[in-house]
């Protein structure tokens, strides 16, 4: 078994070695054998949603090979359904880089998750590493990217919070998505219903709605809080980055987009603009453009030489 | 910022001595280690320590668990006076919740798990809880009985859940230390559906079932 090819696996072919976590929607269990694989087993397999599952490891199985090594790198992404008797009891993801766990003083790991990224650290978690400001600055560029890529191939992400997603600095500053059976592709369901987390709801979206602009306000909340080290920045306030982290630049175009993200529900930044503005580049104000020219059309191609007298249908609206 | 406010009472009677009180302090460190390393649960709860005898002494007052390295021990001597912990708790909760809204905070009902081993020793007991129960801030109380508790005392006490020691299936220290980790699971899950502007429902966590323990239905009370 590999679970590289997305084939279904039989639940019955598992070797669960520990559990390790139990969530809301699930349990997570270390299984035997190659790859260090996690299954995620649903606590309520009758309200997934198989297909829409089978379309996210159908997703993964159609990228180029080097968008394949990207997504496993960043992503917790479900690699193969797992069934039980042709039920859908859950599916098979990599486990998270080691580098994005911290041990604590009683000597038992936990996740890097971005929590410890929102507020200033205390003895209690002193273990994890803390960030410079350039290492905070480019854990940003990192989140942007990635949820950049992930709208570019069609998703929306749904539930962004604090605790879904991972980072490092070793070797380098880094990202990772956690519990991405909650990404949905774009106008299909969800595996499950939409998971949500307190101090993360887009509170101008429609109640129950989850799009690509949702997925703008939250991501715009992520930048700012990590930015800012602060947990519960919202853009009601202006964004007030720790020191060093952006140049004058940069924060003018990062508070700009800050108070953009605040405004009506479909108008919010992408993570195309809020990239431009993180670059701390200039942008140029496009003028409308004039409309091209219209071609020549040779008649006498159609007519085949024969003269005719054609008149012209107007295609545009009369006024 | 919305917080909800722990507090843990604890009989040190004399009958505590040895296994009992021992559980307790080596579960603290672990219910400590649990909070104070989870950021979003620290920032949302508050937790205080009172150990009640003959009298009750607040052992940790109320704080941010990611804020302390060490808590006064639990130790065993006198006698069981449910009056004075129900007095000291009602003085700490006015004393907390006026300091807290002073720092900006709004504050969630407050919710009290009281733990005891005996039977109350003093016989006044229940005018302190009736003043308790009738305050501003009455706390959602959550009461455990261990060893020689009766349960219609424990029944009396809660007016959330209320839990009874199985006689024979465990020890009054296993049952203890059970009990530390539901109190713990209960801080982490309510903490967890607490959004720090009090935009959405807020629903204290507390378990049906406790490993150890009989649930006593308050309603045939």
């Amino acid at each position: 078994m590999t679970a590289q090819d997305g084939a279904d696996v039989e639940q019955s072919l598992l070797t669960l070695v520990r559990k390790l976590a139990t969530g809301g929607q699930g349990e997570v269990h270390e299984v035997g054998g190659p790859g260090e694989l996690l299954f995620k087993r649903y606590l309520e397999p009758q309200k997934v949603d198989g297909a829409a599952l089978a379309a996210l490891v159908t997703l993964r199985q159609g990228l180029a090979p080097a968008e394949v090594r990207r997504l496993d790198r960043e992503t917790a992404w479900p690699l193969c359904r797992v069934l039980d008797g042709g039920r859908v009891v859950g599916f098979l993801m990599r486990r998270a880089p080691d580098a994005m766990s911290w041990r604590t003083g009683k000597g038992d790991t936990r996740l890097i998750e971005l929590s410890y990224l929102l507020r200033p650290p205390k003895a209690a978690w002193q273990a994890v590493p803390q960030p410079a400001p350039a290492e905070r600055y480019a854990l940003v560029v990192a989140l942007v990217e990635l949820f950049g890529w992930l709208h570019t191939l069609g998703l929306v992400v749904g539930d962004l919070s604090q605790a879904n997603v991972l980072w490092s600095l070793d070797p380098g500053p880094a990202v990772h998505l956690l519990d991405c059976d909650g990404v949905r592709i774009t106008g299909r369901p969800p595996v499950l219903a939409q998971a949500d987390t307190p101090d993360w709801l887009d509170p101008k979206a429609p109640p129950g709605v989850v799009s690509i602009d949702s997925d703008r306000y939250k991501a715009a909340l992520m930048i700012g809080r990590v930015l800012a080290q602060d947990a519960y920045a919202t853009p009601e306030q202006p964004l007030k980055p720790l020191a060093g982290v952006l140049d004058e630049r940069r924060a003018a175009a990062v508070g700009r987009l800050w108070g953009l993200a605040g405004g009506a529900y479909g108008t919010r930044p992408d993570l195309g603009q809020w990239r431009t503005a993180l670059a701390g580049r200039d942008t140029i104000k496009l003028l409308a453009a004039q409309p091209a020219p219209r071609p020549v059309v040779d008649r006498s191609r159609f007519d085949g030489g024969s003269r005719r007298e054609r008149g012209t249908i107007s295609l545009r609206d009369t006024p | 910022m919305q917080i909800l406010p722990f507090y843990l009472l604890c009989d040190e009677s004399g009958s505590m001595a040895g296994d009992n009180v021992d559980a307790l302090n080596t579960t603290l460190p672990e219910l400590h280690h649990e909070i104070s390393t989870n950021p979003t649960v620290a920032d949302k709860t508050r937790f205080c320590l009172i150990g009640f005898s003959t009298e009750a002494n607040v052992l940790q007052p109320l704080v941010d668990l990611s804020d302390i390295e060490e808590v006064p021990a639990l130790a065993a001597g006198g006698l069981t006076s449910f009056g004075n912990a129900f007095r000291t708790l009602l003085r700490c909760i006015e004393t907390d919740v006026a300091a807290l809204k002073a720092e900006g905070h709004e504050v969630y009902r407050p919710v009290a798990f009281f733990m005891s081993d005996g039977i109350p020793t003093d016989d006044d007991w229940p005018q302190a809880y009736k003043e308790l129960t009738e305050s501003r801030f009455c706390p959602k109380i959550i009461a455990f009985g261990v060893g020689d508790a009766e349960e219609s005392t424990i029944a009396q006490v809660a007016n959330f859940r209320a839990f009874i020691q199985q006689d024979s299936n465990v020890s009054p220290a296993a049952a203890l230390r059970e009990f530390a980790s539901s109190l713990t699971r209960s801080i982490v899950r309510s903490a967890s559906s607490i959004a720090a502007d009090g935009g959405s429902d807020f629903t204290l966590s507390v378990e049906e079932t406790v490993p150890g323990f009989a649930t006593v239905s308050l309603d045939k009370l």
